[in-house]
């Protein structure tokens, strides 16, 4: 099947425009002023799923949509920000010493999840110009990828499944919310699908090969840098998003990051940003350079970083230059300290020119004992995108599974 | 019926404004937006009206028939200064703090940077106002964080590492 650009679009403004209307009903119930940060529609495997919810723990609720959409949702927060609001709501009754959420605290968390996910759902019924049916909230208390719709990861095992993400914080307090929407993949894929002669498509099977193209490329920037910090290595998340352009920024933490950005040519052209945090920086040069510094994040440090972006960008336009059977030319990595959001800024901009929407392959590189954590976005230019893809051989994918180790 | 808690006050006389989005004030609040790379702020204050609004544009000029006109230059001022008078304000007692626009990489420096057109343009917006710009903290190579206060009209700026007030 091809994908429709133009009504992936469309969807996720839909889950946007919901996600706001969800967090104003939030904010109206609580009083605390919260804001949408970022919606993305995610394709993700297993694997992928996996990675991005293992090992937190949530508190929320699930509700099954029937009817004009088919699918399972999720409201889910952490389990402090569910205390937080819980207490707003219902005084006194929030969270027991243990930790343990009480019947009325529960009921809290249902009554305030119908209510936000009633407000999600409404733009989808009025755009799709048709009922929608809700089923009554079950609570979920839960960790990782279980809180996700029962059943998300069968499917997921069987093929690629789009999620819906939206991630509202609150203005004054530490307070988190998601939603996770996961449409029926069948009928989703059908209202989705392009005809044919759309030439603003693009062919499913080869995203998904891109997708683990990405994954490729993070897994051996991964290795470059733990041969040379001496510290082992892994990718925890990588993942292929589709976002509105000026949602791109927003998709760092607001914090600031050390780490290098590269422009590459050719096709696929684009970015590359890899961006260490601070306290992650500091740790990667403690272990690269042999000397005590007094200001690890000075001269010395930058240019360890410097040289660790370097190294890892290589890895990276490796594992894409080995799929894609092309050299990619790039400009040299170039230096960067400062806030997440500034540093994907210009790049947003300078794809924003162009496209209304970008494809962001976002990996986070981790190690065992949580010593540092490496953010690596990739955005390519839709455009070149497209045609990299037109000329991949999906074929192409198989045998690199196959010969891998011969091929890196 | 039950009615769900009260309103801190302090959540009130806060706003966030994110990318390609704008917030007015007729109370005095304080309008924040952070990250600002290449991308461009500006602070509009008519105080008479006590009305004060802060954009965060992303691109100067727009196509036609923008999605959203506040992640452009062109149509952002054109959208905030109509929020503003929706407020109260006028146009012709309207004056402007812009901060932001650098260019962050030598990739974004050469070929019309897009943090100088974005001040250029916007530049360009409110001269068709008649709004002058009062003080500017625009260009260089780090991004900026800024808070602006609806009340007095005070710009404060925080980029790498340093504070500064216009």
């Amino acid at each position: 099947m091809r994908v429709d650009i133009q009504s992936l679009g469309t969807y996720n403004r839909l889950a946007q425009e919901g996600a706001e209307h969800a967090a104003a009903s939030l904010t109206s119930m609580t009083g605390i002023e919260t804001y949408v940060d970022v919606t993305n529609v995610t394709l993700m495997s297993k694997r992928d799923v996996e990675d991005v919810f293992g090992g937190t723990e949530f508190v929320g609720v699930q509700i099954g949509l029937g009817g004009g959409l088919s699918g399972e949702t999720a409201l889910a927060f952490d389990r402090d920000s569910a205390a937080s609001i819980v207490d707003v709501l219902v005084p006194g009754t929030s969270t027991g010493d243990d930790g343990e959420f009480d019947e009325m605290a529960r009921s809290g968390v249902k009554e305030i999840g119908n209510i936000m996910m009633g407000g999600f759902v409404d733009g989808w019924a009025d755009y799709l110009s048709t009922s929608v049916d809700m089923t009554p909230p079950t609570y979920v208390e839960r960790d990782g990828t279980d809180v996700l719709p029962d059943g998300a990861l069968d499917r997921a095992e069987e093929e690629h499944v789009f999620v819906f993400e939206s991630q509202m914080t609150a203005v004054d307090q530490e307070i988190d919310a998601y939603i996770y929407m996961l449409p029926e993949y069948g009928a989703f894929a059908e209202m989705l699908e392009a005809s044919d002669d759309h030439e603003d498509a693009i062919p499913m099977d080869k995203l998904t090969v891109f997708d683990e193209m990405t994954r490729q490329g993070a897994e051996r920037a991964a290795e470059n840098v733990s041969s040379m910090t001496g510290i082992q290595t892994d990718v925890d998340v990588s993942r292929l998003s589709f976002v509105p352009i000026e949602d791109v920024p927003n998709t760092t933490r607001d914090e600031v990051y050390l780490g290098t950005v590269m422009e590459f040519k050719g096709t696929p052209g684009g970015y590359l940003a890899i961006l260490f945090d601070e306290p992650s920086a500091r740790t990667i040069v403690d272990a690269t350079v042999p000397m005590e510094l007094d200001d690890p994040l000075g001269d010395m440090g930058e240019s360890a970083i410097q040289e660790l972006g370097n190294i890892m960008t290589s890895g990276f336009i490796d594992g894409w230059a080995n799929v894609l059977q092309t050299s990619i030319d790039h400009t040299p990595p170039e230096l960067v300290h400062d806030l997440g959001t500034a540093i994907l800024s210009p790049i947003a901009g300078r794809l924003g020119q162009s496209q209304e929407y970008a494809f962001l392959m976002d990996s986070t590189v981790v190690t065992t004992e949580g010593e540092f954590n490496c953010e690596i976005y990739a955005i390519p230019d839709e455009e070149k995108l497209k045609e990299a893809l037109d000329s991949l051989l999906v074929e192409r994918s198989d045998q690199l599974e196959a010969n891998r180790d011969s091929i890196f | 019926m039950k009615t769900y808690g009260g309103t801190p006050a302090s959540a009130r006389t806060r706003k966030r404004v994110g990318i390609a989005d704008f917030a007015v004030t007729a109370e005095g609040a304080v309008l924040t937006t952070s990250g600002l790379g290449s991308c461009l702020g500006v602070g509009l204050y008519d105080d008479r009206a006590d009305v004060a609004g802060l954009i965060h544009v992303m691109l100067p000029t727009a196509p036609d028939d923008p999605t959203n006109a506040a992640k452009y230059a062109d149509t952002g001022i054109d959208a905030v200064v109509t929020a503003m008078r929706e407020a109260g304000a006028a146009p012709d007692r309207m004056r402007a703090k812009l901060a932001g626009g650098s260019a962050m990489f030598e990739f974004d420096s050469q070929d019309e940077p897009i943090g100088a057109r974005n001040v250029a343009v916007t530049r360009a917006a409110l001269d068709r106002f008649g709004i002058p710009v009062d003080a500017e903290d625009v260009g260089g190579d780090s991004g900026r964080s800024i808070r602006f206060h609806g009340d007095t009209g005070e710009l404060r700026i925080k980029s790498a590492g340093t504070e500064r007030r216009i």
